[in-house]
């Protein structure tokens, strides 16, 4: 086959050149590349690899031209010594390039994992320029939030009513809130070993050991009433949550406990229980006593009639005094029930509370033996004259004192005081002996009717039943207080009234004051 | 003293015999013949594998999503093509009584081969045309770097 020699000579002397300039160019770009980001290998990879292509189309391109030029101006033995010089360049350009670019992938993972360190190393840098920069207002700025976070659970800390206390697991107080120390009474914690244990604030050790053991075991105790024990030994009764927070390690736990005072409310619960308790028993008494009354006055009156139809000395007439005795002990009797079941509305006369305490304790000197008896009275003068029936009033004094001198014996102290109330508007009459006191037990059931510590015979057990009826019947209330073995103190609460009041609505209050 | 003496006769012994035994030098290998044409065909094969386990990572790394790598896969598949036009040309050109040329003018030549394989003076006139592959290749590869560069400048840095 006889071919034009020019189509391959002119691509191959043009193709040439074209490789040499684009191989040039090429090679331009990647030093350009390289310059712009000097420690970029991908760069500089791509600069070997351009590098290794110009010397490979340079020599070849040269070596192409070289030989069209040499054949053309008939030089071919010229070519033919120079031709393996040029090939073997070739084949050298050629391992070069191959060779270069199987190292690409290793190239590049080395430049990814250069340009994530960069990265990081460039984060870290920011990161550290921006706290070296900022670090003083960002100490100031946290200290302020810790200061004001501080501040404020401090605040709530030492402002709430309740206690608040901070234990270790094993009980060692940590801290504790002026609440608490109020609520128990407590000036400092430490005791002669420098700490104090929360088992002392417990009536009973055994409820401290039961609240820690139940917290250490499920993490918390919610609502749990336990008698905690003031200084003075009075019980507080409490309601105690607790729950355990776990510290970083072991021994930083502590327990917080939250304690609220329910004394007072249980008190006021149990006076209300009283009272209910109480009118009950009335309402239950009247009830009794009204039809027992009248079957007492026809006994009464036909016994007497008896009486003045037979012959004085007679054995019939002893035995009808008897029975006018009997019905008379029954008549009162049931008049007292009726009493303490308020059944009839007091005649209020105007008195003075410490004339009619001086006439009872004069009346109760000269026939009860009290000569041993040390009666103190303090008197608060500003307690003017009050709207009062004067006989049952008088007569709640006499039961009190009666029971004091009793409970005293025949030496010891009875105290009598009388304070004015200007804001609750009331007069509290305290009549206090150091006497044997009451038990605990007896303390709810001593205004019951019928109830007495006294043996057989001595006492009927109306007594203070009757006197609660005659206070509340005058819209006050009376209320004891008793240490076993210590003594007891009756207090007597009387609204001030003042003298025009209207007997209406006198009535109004005194209902009030009974609900 | 005896063992010591003993020790250095095993060593030295045999050496001596071979000194004293001398024949032809063969310790440097003489490069005649084919052995040129050969290395230069391996080079081409190298260049063209090498080429093609270049695609494979740029395809493998998913560079090839961006357009400058793209570019340069073409351009290493260009080089592949033009590996293998220069080795069938090489293979045709010095394998005797294939092919043979005659210039019978500066500017015309005559292709000869064997009866019944006259289709191949055809495609070894084709062939020699090889600077239509590694043209482009090269073209394709400065547009992938302009590619590139573009790309880098536009990131301001950091790529790849």
């Amino acid at each position: 086959m006889t071919v034009s020699f020019a189509p391959i000579w002119a691509v191959d002397v043009i193709g040439s050149i074209l490789m040499i300039v684009l191989s040039i160019l090429c090679f331009r770009l990647a030093r350009q590349l390289k310059r712009r980001e000097a420690d970029n290998i991908m760069w500089t990879y791509l600069v070997w690899i351009c590098s290794a292509l110009t010397i490979f189309a340079v020599s070849r391109s040269a070596g192409h031209i070289l030989k069209q030029i040499l054949l053309l101006t008939g030089s071919p033995h010229l070519w033919a010594s120079i031709s393996p010089f040029s090939g073997a360049v070739n084949t050298f350009t050629f391992i070069l390039v191959g060779g270069l670019t199987l190292f690409f992938e290793r190239t590049w993972d080395i430049n990814q994992e250069v340009i994530q360190d960069r990265r990081s190393l460039q984060n870290a840098h920011s990161e550290l320029l921006y706290l070296n920069e900022n670090l003083e207002r960002l100490v100031t700025e946290r200290t302020e939030e810790l200061a004001l976070s501080e501040q404020k659970y401090r605040g709530i800390f030492e402002a709430s009513r309740d206690m608040i206390l901070v234990t270790a697991p094993n009980g060692r107080v940590v801290e504790m809130n002026p609440a608490g120390y109020q609520m128990l009474g407590f000036q400092s914690l430490k005791n002669e070993n420098g700490e104090a244990n929360s088992r002392d604030f417990f009536s009973s050790p055994k409820d401290c050991e039961g609240i820690l053991s139940s917290i250490n075991a499920k993490g918390f105790v919610s609502n749990i009433e336990m008698d905690l024990k003031h200084t003075d030994e009075r019980r507080i009764r409490s309601l105690i949550s607790g729950s355990l927070d776990q510290g970083a390690a072991e021994r930083d736990s502590t327990i917080h406990f939250l304690v609220k005072d329910i004394e007072e409310r249980r008190r006021i619960e149990e006076q209300i229980a009283q009272a209910d308790k109480l009118a009950s028993i009335g309402q239950l008494s009247a009830g009794i006593a009204h039809e027992i009354n009248n079957p007492l006055g026809v006994m009464l009156g036909y016994t007497q009639l008896l009486i003045r139809q037979t012959k004085e000395g007679s054995e019939t007439f002893q035995d009808l005094k008897t029975i006018e005795k009997h019905v008379r002990n029954c008549k009162t009797i049931v008049e007292d029930l009726l009493h303490f079941a308020r059944t009839s509305p007091p005649k209020e006369t105007t008195i003075r509370i410490d004339a009619a305490m001086d006439d009872v304790l004069n009346f109760v000197r000269q026939h009860a033996e009290m000569e041993r008896m040390q009666i103190i009275r303090e008197y608060d003068p500003s307690v003017l004259e009050m709207r009062l029936d004067e006989k049952k009033m008088k007569q709640v004094f006499m039961n009190l004192i009666m029971n004091a001198r009793h409970a005293i014996g025949e030496t010891g102290i009875l105290t009598i005081n009388t304070a004015y109330n200007p804001e609750g508007k009331s007069v509290e009459i305290r009549i206090s002996d150091n006497g044997h006191g009451i038990d605990k037990q007896n303390l709810s059931r001593i205004f019951d009717p019928f109830f007495t510590t006294k043996p057989t015979g001595e006492g009927t057990g109306l007594g203070l039943s009757v006197s609660y009826g005659i206070v509340k019947n005058h819209g006050g209330d009376i209320r004891v207080e008793s240490i076993p073995g210590e003594g007891s103190t009756f207090a007597i609460i009387l609204p001030v009234v003042p003298p025009n009041i209207s007997d209406e609505s006198k009535i109004d209050g005194k209902i009030a004051a009974d609900r | 003293m005896r063992s010591y003496v003993a020790r250095i006769a095993i060593f030295i012994g045999p050496l001596i015999w071979i000194m004293a035994r001398p024949g032809a030098a063969l310790a440097t290998q003489t490069h005649g013949g084919a052995e040129g044409l050969i290395a230069h065909q391996l080079a081409h094969l190298f260049y063209l594998v090498s080429m093609g386990v270049f695609i494979y990572w740029l395809r493998k790394r998913r560079l090839v999503a961006e357009s400058g790598w793209r570019m340069i896969q073409f351009a290493a598949a260009f080089l592949i093509i033009w590996n293998f036009d220069t080795f069938f040309v090489h293979l045709l050109d010095e394998t005797p009584g294939i092919i043979r040329t005659y210039r019978l003018s500066p500017w015309t030549i005559r292709i000869e081969t064997e009866p019944g394989f006259e289709a191949l003076a055809s495609i070894y006139y084709l062939a020699k045309l090889d600077h239509l592959f590694c043209v482009p290749a090269l073209w394709l590869l400065y547009i992938g770097l302009k590619r590139l560069s573009s790309g880098n400048l536009k990131a301001g840095g950091d790529v790849p």
